[in-house]
């Protein structure tokens, strides 16, 4: 009974998603205002003998259908050439150039070139999914609630105006994309907009031009942050163990970190320093950390998740450097552990992975835990970033504590959820347990130590 | 995007000029104006502006009522509680309401326009105008959270637009409108043109759509005033029925079945005895003429008022139709489907014998002298018809006929319904006449048009052509001017049972006529088979020609009982005839239609009769709802005067509720035994450590869960210890005494310098 009811309306919203698609796509800002006058003036007229306002209706009418009729006619030739940089971050406005060609043996001017990105509508397995989860989470009527953005559009792109281009020259615009969500950006043509003397309504021509970019997960700055946990000897040993290590090879001088043994203390250096500075050598003893991404959660689209995904990634970008090896264990369709740092991957490809990781509907957390547990002798520390802070989760951060590891755990909030964490297994080592709440997360970071 | 210089000014003055306000359109736009040459601008914040708004608001409120109160609403919402609704006075409020609110629109939002014109932003945010948004922002300030981006706008385009709006609220005939609106329209476009064309190509465009404008909005008046001007009245009837007060148009001698709709027309619940009268009469006619068509006749437009009898002591108000003693009464609901000059009209069923009407809800009831009873009201009536035996409000055989003979012959136009010819095209019901009444002029009168001829009596009328035919048949029963009334009646009766059959089908075999023969004849003599309408005309030509004054009634038949109402139907409309009895000087029902019809009408109406019924229910109860005829208004009053008094007390009375409870909180929490105890120290440091004490958590379980922490051990009893007498010192009526408090402090001090110095180890 609701599958009918639910796919006519999923019938209407594709018709009217396409219906303001097609508005802002040919009526220019004048245009819009011009005929929601005509339809005003058009309820006006419905009383001839109460009010004058059905005399505006035919002008109106008139104006519009002029501009109409000269839009029927644009066979302008164009090239175009579209300069994408490789990836973006999400929430960041991007500006990225396109080079326009005319081809036509006409000066053409008053130009607007309109970016084409892929149909953003989903499926309508998608849009049930969140329509049902929308309506389970928040209660009716609570507009001021309910994110009325589509989690499906990918990203926005300004129109710009082209210049004027005489024939056969070639201009440069500069647009600006502003990515809304992590993932991929799909572009499939670029539109250039003619409009009617009256600017009202426009003409356009369409030149498909297919292109990608992916959407790297939005990152906060971390401050120096301490990790926990000290150097352990690596099986890969000195294949994975490119640069720095415990050799007799003397490589650089280093700040002290807690857990560095005294005898590589360079005495001299904290001498000028004045403070303790050790010795890195070269070998197979080295930090490695576990990042482990909570993706357990039954919403499809869920801004607890977005935001867990984005300290994952600001965990990525400032703990990889040179000097360790960092394991990124998350479960999507299977259980998945991917490697960086030391030469062996870069940060960006590990974000591209986060960008492109998706929440896990089925509560198999358990893949998660046999995951960690399996990397658990090899890693220093583990950072945990959870969307929760349930009997499971503690379950989980209980075991890995069993195990000896040194634990620094995230727990990502809903906004609005500030009552104290119970600290559970962590009550030991509460500074370790930080939790985050949605909306204030860069500045909860910010207080990390 | 910001409106070019001295546009928006020139929108006002025009706003003056169209709406009577000159001086204030003037006023208004010397002050838009005068930020050009006035260079000082305030810092208005993102709540001045959000005020400034709620001013606007609350002035768009004041408005509406101050309208509301000056075009009678008060009276009309007085009315709503009296639960007697007109319809017509509610719309005309509403309208004039609404239309004077729409006109003053500019005056309202003036102060948004120019808080914004003189102040240092370009752009307002949306925010300030939208609710939800301001919600957000509420929540995010009050959760520390980034305020969500909000667009800005500039108010002078829209304002230019509403200010168009708002001068359009006038009736001018003239054409200072368009030429007004072309020309701002043309100044704001000129403003936002594409820069691509030349300015020949824009005046041209500009020019096209003006001409074409003024003769496009030529047109539509027209169009608007010819739908408007179509007569619902005269569609329903054509779609359903071929009469109307002035005329019947019967299908004698037409081809086909004859079949109307099983639809509800009117539902019957008798009241007392629980008796129903066998026919509801809509309409009498006493001319029989060409077309086979009856007329009115003289009482075609011999309408008079009646009106309704306010309350007194012992009578609810009525509408007075006879006076007579009553002796039972039904409930008729009715629709008037009908349309005149825009308010439901239509003709009453009623039964035969019906004195007054109670708890109609009519505006205003016209009868004619053939006892044709017309009304005008909201779409669905429902009142009480008293009925009883005696005198009806029909007129007296040969009533008016010399006038209608003095009135054929003048060809005077007919009399307007709503009271005479000069009034005709502005109110009223007017005859339509369609046939018989409206000459080549639109007059009247055509009674040459149809032969008609003056004759002494009209009820005793027998029109030439159909006398041969009767009279055979008189011969035939042996039937004489000097035959008792009653014989007569009785072998008529007897005659068309025993000879006659009913049947909605005429072929083409049973309308083959012979020269001179009318199909009435044909009926008599040959075929002997047809409806009612054959039987109800032959009926009453055969009276007459007896010289028994009769005439032709039409309406319904009620013969289905539903639970403990009667439902009447469309199929169930029904012709019979009215014959004089000049012994009790009265007209009397005589159908001698055979009662087979009744059957025959039944089994054509199909197997899905049930939820034809259902649906005819729910369009029953939701019209009741609609005009009023229904207690749910009275109900909903009682409903929403609980509410809104709940909703003042809210208002009122809640922020001192709120103040009340806080500060009998803070009394309480004040006076609260105990609460200087110690303990409440070694809790704060225990949840330090990580073990926070959960919501209404007991202090003694919390406890247990502490003591299972690592390093607390040697704490468990003393601990303990002070939990024991704090709970005492909390609960105890006795309390503790002073080496027992002491004890407390000692402790509790002891415990928290143990787990400070844990600490630091």
């Amino acid at each position: 009974m609701m599958r009918p009811i639910l796919y006519l309306l999923y019938r209407v919203y594709r018709l009217i998603s396409w219906g303001t698609y097609f508005t802002k796509r040919r009526f220019t800002i004048l245009g819009q205002g011009i005929f929601g006058a005509v339809c005003v003036a058009m309820v006006t007229a419905m009383d001839v003998d109460g009010a004058v306002g059905y005399q505006a209706v035919i002008p109106l009418l008139a104006v519009l259908l002029i501009a109409f009729v000269f839009s029927l006619r644009f066979r302008a030739q164009f090239a175009f050439e579209r300069k994408l940089p490789r990836v973006v971050t999400a929430g960041q406005p991007f500006p990225y150039r396109v080079v326009v060609k005319n081809l036509t043996p006409k000066t053409q001017a008053g130009l607007t070139l309109i970016e084409d990105l892929a149909d953003p509508r989903p499926t309508f397995a998608q849009w049930r999914e969140f329509k049902l989860d929308e309506d389970r989470h928040v209660r009716p009527f609570r507009f001021q609630r309910r994110d009325f953005r589509s989690p499906f559009k990918m990203a926005s792109v300004k129109e710009v105006e082209v210049p004027t281009l005489r024939p056969g020259q070639s201009g440069e615009v500069t647009l600006e994309i502003t990515p809304l969500r992590r993932g991929f950006v799909r572009f499939v043509g670029l539109t250039i907009a003619r409009p009617d003397p009256l600017g009202i309504y426009r003409a356009v021509r369409r030149e498909p031009l297919a292109q990608s970019l992916v959407v790297l997960p939005k990152r906060y700055p971390l401050p120096p942050i301490a990790l926990p946990g000290g150097m352990k000897y690596q099986q890969g040993g000195v294949a994975m163990a490119s640069n720095i290590g415990q050799s007799e090879e003397f490589v650089s001088l280093r700040e002290y970190r807690r857990g560095d043994p005294p005898r590589h203390i360079h005495w001299r250096s904290w001498a000028k320093a004045g403070k303790p500075i050790v010795k890195e050598f070269e070998d197979e003893f080295f930090v490695r950390h576990a990042l482990i991404l909570d993706t357990f959660t039954p919403r499809p689209f869920s801004d607890v998740f977005e935001e867990a995904v984005s300290v994952a990634a600001s965990f990525a970008c400032t703990v990889l450097t040179q000097e360790s090896l960092l394991d990124l264990l998350f479960v999507g369709p299977e259980a998945f552990c991917f490697t960086a740092g030391r030469g062996l991957a870069h940060a960006d490809q590990m974000l591209e992975i986060l960008a492109s990781v998706r929440p896990c509907q089925t509560d198999s957390f358990a893949q998660l835990e046999t995951l960690v547990v399996n990397h658990a002798n090899s890693v220093s520390g583990c950072i945990c970033v959870l969307i929760d802070w349930d009997e499971k989760r503690r379950k989980f951060v209980e075991k890995l504590r069993l195990l000896g590891l040194p634990l620094l755990v995230m727990v990502i909030r809903p906004a609005g959820k500030t009552t104290p964490l119970e600290l559970g297994p962590m009550s030991d080592a509460p500074g370790n347990l930080q939790s985050l709440e949605v909306g204030r997360i860069e500045e909860q970071l910010a207080q990390l130590r | 995007m910001k409106p070019p210089p001295l546009l928006l000014g020139a929108a006002l003055l025009f706003w003056g000029w169209q709406s009577g306000l000159f001086w204030v359109g003037t006023g208004l736009a010397i002050v838009v104006e005068l930020a050009a040459i006035i260079r000082v601008r305030w810092d208005f914040s993102n709540e001045d502006f959000e005020r400034i708004w709620t001013l606007c608001s609350f002035l768009l409120l004041a408005m509406v009522l101050f309208a509301f109160a000056q075009n009678d609403g008060l009276s009309t919402f007085n009315s709503l509680l009296e639960n007697n609704l007109d319809p017509r006075r509610t719309t005309l409020t509403t309208a004039r309401t609404a239309s004077n609110v729409m006109r003053w629109l500019p005056m309202v939002f003036f102060p948004f326009l120019i808080a914004q014109t003189y102040s240092t932003r370009d752009t307002i945010p949306l925010a300030t105008i939208s609710h939800i948004l301001q919600r957000r922002w509420k929540m995010a300030n009050r959760l520390g959270h980034r305020l969500p981006p909000s667009r800005g706008f500039n108010v002078g385009y829209p304002y230019f637009c509403m200010v168009l709006l708002a001068a359009s609220f006038h009736s001018s005939e003239g054409y200072s409108y368009f030429f007004g609106f072309c020309v701002l329209l043309g100044w704001a476009l000129w403003a936002l043109r594409s820069r691509r064309y030349s300015l020949g190509v824009w005046v041209a465009i500009i020019a096209v759509a003006g001409v074409a404008g003024f003769f496009g909005q030529r047109g539509i008046t027209q169009v608007q005033r010819y739908i408007v001007g179509i007569n619902a009245q005269w569609i329903s009837r054509w779609m359903r029925r071929t009469d109307d007060p002035f005329q019947t148009r019967t299908a004698i001698g037409q081809l086909g079945v004859r079949k109307n709709s099983s639809a509800i027309a009117i539902r019957l619940k008798p009241n007392e005895s629980g008796e129903v009268p066998p026919y509801l009469r809509e309409a009498t006619y006493r001319r029989y003429g060409e077309g086979q068509t009856w007329f009115a006749g003289s009482s075609r437009d011999d309408f008079s008022s009646i009106n309704e009898v306010p309350a007194s002591a012992t009578n609810q108000p009525y509408w007075p139709l006879v006076d007579k003693r009553t002796w039972g009464s039904v409930q008729v609901s009715c629709y008037l489907d009908g349309s005149e000059n825009g308010l439901p009209t239509g003709m009453l069923p009623l039964p035969s014998g019906a004195a007054r009407l109670e708890r109609l809800m009519a505006f205003n009831m016209k009868v004619n002298s053939a006892g044709t009873v017309l009304v005008q009201g909201p779409g669905l009536l429902v009142f009480d018809a008293h009925y009883g035996y005696g005198p009806t409000y029909d007129s007296a055989p040969g009533t008016n006929t010399r006038r209608n003979n003095r009135q054929f012959d003048t060809n005077a136009p007919p009399r307007d319904f709503a009271g005479g010819p000069e009034r005709r095209g502005e109110g009223g019901f007017r005859g339509e006449g369609r046939g018989e009444g409206r000459g080549p002029g639109g007059g009247g009168g055509g009674g040459r048009r149809f032969g008609f001829r003056p004759v002494p009596d009209e009820d005793v009328d027998v029109p030439p052509a159909e006398e041969p035919f009767v009279q055979a048949v008189l011969e035939q029963l042996q039937l004489t001017t000097n035959t008792p009334q009653r014989e007569v009646i009785a072998r008529l009766k007897g005659f068309f049972d025993n000879q006659f059959s009913y049947t909605m089908w005429q072929g083409v075999k049973g309308l083959k006529l012979a020269d001179d023969e009318t199909p009435l004849g044909h009926f008599l003599l040959k075929n002997r088979k047809g409806h009612c309408e054959y039987f109800a005309t032959a009926t009453v030509l055969l009276l007459r020609q007896l010289g028994i004054p009769a005439r032709y009634a039409t309406g319904y038949a009620v013969h289905e009982k539903s639970g403990d109402e009667y439902l009447v139907r469309f199929s169930d409309a029904h012709a019979w005839t009215l014959v004089w009895n000049k012994n009790r000087n009265t007209w009397e029902d005589f159908d001698t239609t055979p009662a087979s019809w009744v059957e025959t009408e039944r089994d054509a109406m199909g197997s899905l009769l049930w939820l034809r019924d259902a649906w005819s229910r729910f369009k029953f109860e939701l019209a009741k709802f609609r005009y009023g005829q229904s207690n749910v208004r009275k109900y909903l009053l009682w409903i929403i005067i609980p509410g809104m008094l709940l909703l003042l007390y809210q208002i009122v009375f809640r922020r001192g509720r709120k103040l009340q409870r806080q500060k009998a909180d803070a009394e309480f929490f004040a006076n609260w035994p105990g609460l200087d105890s110690e303990f409440y120290r070694l809790e704060k440091q225990l949840g330090d450590r990580g073990v926070i004490r959960g919501d209404a958590e007991p202090l003694g379980d919390w406890l247990r869960r502490v003591l299972e922490t690592p390093g607390l051990g040697e704490l468990r009893a003393p601990l303990e210890e002070v939990l024991r007498l704090h709970y005492r010192h909390r609960f105890d009526p006795h309390g503790l005494n002073a080496a027992e408090r002491e004890a407390l402090r000692h402790e509790t001090s002891r415990c928290l310098n143990t787990l400070s110095a844990a600490k630091t180890a």
